[in-house]
C-alpha cells in the first residue's frame, strides 16, 4: 500500500500539469466550416437590420446543405473586429458587411478580399449606381473587393401626431415646404419648442452628419488630407447651433433612450436614410401612423450605404460567393426594401413597380418608392477617406460635449479640430 | 574508546551522500515521497503560472520596447525608451489617471471605513446573525456585468432612478443630472458600484479577524468607560490591522485597474472612451483603446508596465500609511 500511493499520486500530479497545459493551449475551435456530411455554414458579420431574417430561411430551404449564421453587432465594432481578423490572418468571417464610411480603408487592403471580378461579378457592373460600383472598386480598377447592397438616399421622417399639436402643418408636402434650407429647418424646430415645451431633435450628431453628407468635400479630400474648414465646418455650426438653442433630446443613437424616445415623443424629427426606416419600425411598432416623410432641408445627399464582401480567409469562399449573388439579385433586393426600407443600389429596380409604386403603411403610406430612388439617382457622393469612421466617432463626440454642457460652444471648434487630426493620425 | 568508536561509524554512514547498500526499495520510496513529491504536487500551480503569469509579463516587457502597430505591419522595431518617454506628454494618460486616482479615492476611503462598520456590526449578537451575514456577501457574487447594466438603468439622465431619488428631496427637478457629462458625477456613479460590490466582501474579511479578538479585552475597556466607537478605534482596528493591510493592498490593486464599470457604464461601451470627453477614461480602458482600438500595440504594453509600477508603489505607500495608522511599529 506505501508504495502505490505516493505513485499514483505522483502520476496524478504530473497528469494534472501536462494536462492542464494541453487544454490551454488547444485553442482551435472547431466550430464552423465544413462538416462531414458536406454541410456548410456561413457567416454573416453585420450591424443594425440588413433585412436577412426572411432572406436567411429561404436560402437555406433551397439549400439543403446550407446553414446562414446571422451576426448583427455594433457599427464601429463589427468594422474594427474584421480589421483585426484582417490582421490576425483568421476568424474573419463568410462575409463581412462594410459601411461606405469605412470602404476606403478595406479597398486599400483589396489582397485580403476575394476578387469578385474573378468570380465573374462583372457582369453586374451596369446594373449598379456608377458612383456606388466604383466605391469598392480597387484605384487601378482590376479588384472589386464587394458587392453595394443598399444606399442611404436622405429623408426627414416626422410624427404628424407631434406636429399637429404644435400648430405645424402635417401634410408631407406643405412640411417639405417649410424647410426649403437648414436655417429654416432651425427656425421650425424653435417654434417648435416654443410651442410645446419639447425638444425638436433626437440628436445634433444626427443633424450634422446629413449636412456633412451633402458638401462635396468631406472630411478628407481624394489625397487623404483633412480639411477642416470645408464641409466638416458647415456641418458642424449647424449642429452647435442647434444644441445652443436647445432642440436637441441629447440622445445617443442606437441605445436603449434613443430607442425609447421613438415611442414617447422626446424628439419630434429625426433625419432619416432609407435605412432607418427599418429601425424605427422595429424599435416603435406602436407608433405606427404617426410617422411620416418629408424631403431633407437643402437638397440631396447621401448618408450611409453598405456593401457585402468575401474575405480571402473564409473557409467557404464559393458557398459565400454564391450566397451573395443571390442577395443581389433583384427580388431579394426588392424584399429587403419593402421589409426594412433599404433602397437597392441597383437603380434599374427603381422604375420596377414593386418599388416605385410601394407605400410604407407604417409611415403614413409615403411614398418611400419615390421619395428615395429620386435622392439617390441624382448624387455625386463624397471621397470618404482612410480614416472617416474615427475621425466622425471624435467630432460627433465633441458635439456630445456640447449638447450636454461640459465644452462652450464657442471654444468647440478649435476642440473639434483638435480631436479629428488625433484620429485622423 | 572502543566502543564508542563503533557506535559512530553507522552514524558516519548515514549522514554520508551515496546511498546505503542497506537500505530497501521502500524506504528509497519514502524518501523520494517526503524529498519530491510535494514539489511534484506544487508544480501545476508554477507551470501554469510560468506560462500564463510570468510569460505574459515579460513578452509584454518587451512589446512595449518596440514599435509594434497593427495597422502599420511594417513599423516593427526597436523603439527603445520612446514608448514610456511618450506617457510624460501623452494628455490622454494623465486624464487616465487622474479620473483613475479620483474614482480610486472616491470608492476605496468610504469602502473599507463602510465595511469596518458593517464588520462591527455584524460581530455582536443579531437574530438572524447568518442571514445577515450571507447577504454582505451577495452583492459579491454578482457579476459585475449584471450589476453594471442594472446601475446604467439606475444612474440613466431622463428616467433614472437615481435623479427620482434626488428629485424626491428637491435636487436637479429643474434639471436632472447627467451622470455621463461631467467627471465628479460620473465618478460617483462608478464609486457607489464599486462600493456597492465590495463593501460586503471587506466586511466579512474583518469579520472573521474580529472573530479572534477576545471578548474579555473588550469587557475590560467597557469597565474603563470605554463606549463603542472608542472600542472599534482603539482596539479592533489595532488588533485586526493584518486583514486590514491585506485589504488596503487587494482595493488599491483592483481599484487602479478598474475597467468593467466604467467601460459598460459608457452608453457605447464599444468607444472605450469613457464618456464624450473621456470623463470617466481609467487607465485600463485607455490601454484597452490604445491596444484593439488604435491598435498601437507596443504603447498599450508600455501603459500597462507603467501601471505595474504606479500599483506597487501606491500599494507599498498604502501599506506603510494603513500600518501607521492602526498603530503599528514603524
Amino acid at each position: 500500500m506505501k508504495r502505490s500511493t505516493p505513485r499514483w499520486l505522483r502520476v496524478a500530479a504530473v497528469a494534472l500539469a501536462v494536462g492542464s497545459l494541453v487544454v490551454a493551449c488547444s485553442g482551435r475551435s472547431t466550430t464552423g466550416g465544413t462538416g462531414g456530411d458536406g454541410q456548410v455554414t456561413l457567416t454573416i458579420n453585420f450591424w443594425g437590420d440588413f433585412g436577412l431574417q426572411e432572406l436567411k430561411t429561404r436560402y437555406e430551404a433551397e439549400h439543403s446543405n446550407v446553414r446562414i449564421a446571422l451576426n448583427s453587432g455594433e457599427y464601429n465594432a463589427q468594422h474594427e473586429d474584421l480589421q483585426k481578423k484582417l490582421i490576425a490572418g483568421s476568424g474573419a468571417p463568410d462575409i463581412a458587411a462594410i459601411d461606405e464610411g469605412f470602404m476606403v480603408q478595406f479597398r486599400s487592403q483589396a489582397d485580403q478580399f476575394v476578387n469578385l471580378l474573378d468570380r465573374g461579378a462583372g457582369k453586374y457592373e451596369s446594373n449598379y449606381l456608377p458612383w456606388k460600383w466604383k466605391q469598392s472598386l480597387s484605384a487601378d480598377g482590376r479588384t472589386q473587393i464587394a458587392l453595394g447592397t443598399d444606399v442611404g438616399g436622405l429623408a426627414m421622417c416626422y410624427r404628424t401626431d407631434l406636429f399637429a399639436a404644435a400648430g405645424l402643418p402635417t401634410d408631407r408636402d406643405q412640411v417639405s415646404a417649410l424647410w426649403p434650407t437648414w436655417d429654416d429647418f432651425l427656425t421650425v424646430g424653435q417654434r417648435y419648442v416654443a410651442q410645446t415645451n419639447r425638444k425638436f431633435l433626437d440628436n445634433a450628431t444626427n443633424l450634422f452628419n446629413p449636412i456633412l453628407g451633402q458638401q462635396p468635400v468631406g472630411f478628407y479630400d481624394s489625397e487623404e488630407r483633412l480639411l477642416m474648414a470645408g464641409g466638416p465646418k458647415v456641418a458642424f455650426d449647424y449642429a452647435v447651433k442647434a444644441a445652443d438653442l436647445g432642440l436637441s433630446a441629447n440622445l445617443t443613437s442606437f441605445q436603449a433612450d434613443w430607442d425609447k424616445g421613438f415611442t414617447n415623443g422626446s424628439f419630434a424629427v429625426l433625419t432619416c436614410p432609407a435605412w432607418m426606416l427599418g429601425h424605427i419600425q422595429n424599435t416603435a411598432p406602436g407608433t405606427e401612423g404617426k410617422w411620416d416623410i418629408a424631403a431633407v432641408p437643402g437638397g440631396g445627399g447621401n448618408w450611409g450605404g453598405s456593401f457585402l464582401t468575401v474575405p480571402k480567409q473564409g473557409k467557404n469562399i464559393d458557398e459565400a460567393y454564391k450566397f451573395l449573388e443571390w442577395l443581389i439579385q433583384p427580388e431579394q433586393q426588392i424584399e429587403v426594401f419593402k421589409t426594412v426600407g433599404n433602397l437597392p443600389s441597383q437603380p434599374g429596380l427603381y422604375t420596377d413597380p414593386a418599388i416605385a409604386d410601394f407605400k410604407n403603411e407604417f409611415f403614413n403610406s409615403a411614398p418611400v418608392g419615390q421619395i428615395f430612388p429620386k435622392m439617390a439617382e441624382g448624387l455625386t457622393p463624397q471621397y470618404l477617406g482612410r480614416k472617416n469612421g474615427p475621425t466622425r466617432v471624435a467630432v460627433e463626440n465633441v458635439i456630445n460635449r456640447v449638447q450636454n454642457g461640459t465644452l462652450k460652444s464657442d471654444a468647440a471648434w478649435a476642440e473639434a479640430i483638435k480631436e479629428a487630426e488625433k484620429a485622423s493620425r | 574508546m572502543p566502543t564508542t568508536r563503533a557506535a559512530g561509524e553507522p552514524a558516519l554512514r548515514r549522514r554520508g551522500a551515496a546511498p546505503d547498500r542497506s537500505m530497501t526499495w521502500r524506504d528509497r520510496l519514502h524518501r523520494f515521497d517526503v524529498r519530491y513529491v510535494p514539489y511534484l504536487l506544487i508544480a501545476p500551480f508554477f507551470l501554469l503560472f510560468l506560462v500564463f503569469g510570468l510569460f505574459p509579463m515579460v513578452f509584454n516587457a518587451v512589446v512595449a520596447l518596440r514599435h509594434w502597430r497593427l495597422d502599420q505591419p511594417d513599423l516593427t522595431g526597436w523603439a527603445g525608451t520612446e514608448n514610456f518617454r511618450r506617457l510624460f506628454t501623452d494628455g490622454d494618460f494623465g486624464n487616465a489617471l487622474y479620473n483613475t486616482f479620483g474614482i480610486f479615492l472616491l470608492s476605496t476611503i468610504p469602502q473599507l471605513l463602510l465595511a469596518l462598520v458593517v464588520a462591527s456590526m455584524l460581530n455582536r449578537r443579531l437574530r438572524g446573525q447568518t442571514w445577515w451575514r450571507v447577504s454582505a456577501l451577495l452583492p459579491y457574487i454578482t457579476p459585475i456585468t449584471a450589476s453594471t447594466l442594472v446601475f446604467n438603468v439606475f444612474f440613466a439622465r431622463d428616467l433614472g432612478m437615481a435623479n427620482w431619488a434626488l428629485g424626491l428631496v428637491g435636487i436637479g427637478t429643474e434639471n436632472p443630472i447627467d451622470w455621463r457629462a461631467d467627471k465628479l458625477h460620473s465618478w460617483i456613479a462608478i464609486a457607489t458600484m464599486v462600493n456597492w460590490k465590495w463593501v460586503g466582501y471587506h466586511a466579512l474579511l474583518f469579520l472573521a479577524a474580529m472573530q479572534s479578538i477576545p471578548r474579555d479585552v473588550y469587557e475590560a475597556s467597557a469597565l474603563d468607560g470605554a463606549g463603542p466607537w472608542r472600542q472599534l478605534w482603539r482596539i479592533t482596528v489595532p488588533m485586526i490591522r493584518p486583514v486590514l493591510i491585506f485589504s488596503v493592498v487587494l482595493s488599491t490593486i483592483g481599484g487602479l485597474q478598474l475597467f468593467t464599470e466604467p467601460m459598460l457604464f459608457d452608453l457605447n461601451a464599444q468607444a472605450a472612451t469613457g464618456g464624450s470627453g473621456g470623463e470617466w477614461q481609467t487607465v485600463a480602458q485607455l490601454i484597452y483603446r490604445v491596444g484593439w482600438k488604435d491598435l498601437n500595440l507596443g504603447y498599450a504594453a508600455a501603459m500597462s508596465w507603467a501601471l505595474f509600477l504606479i500599483i506597487l508603489v501606491v500599494a507599498a505607500l498604502n501599506t506603510a500609511l494603513t500600518n501607521r495608522m492602526s498603530g503599528g511599529r514603524r
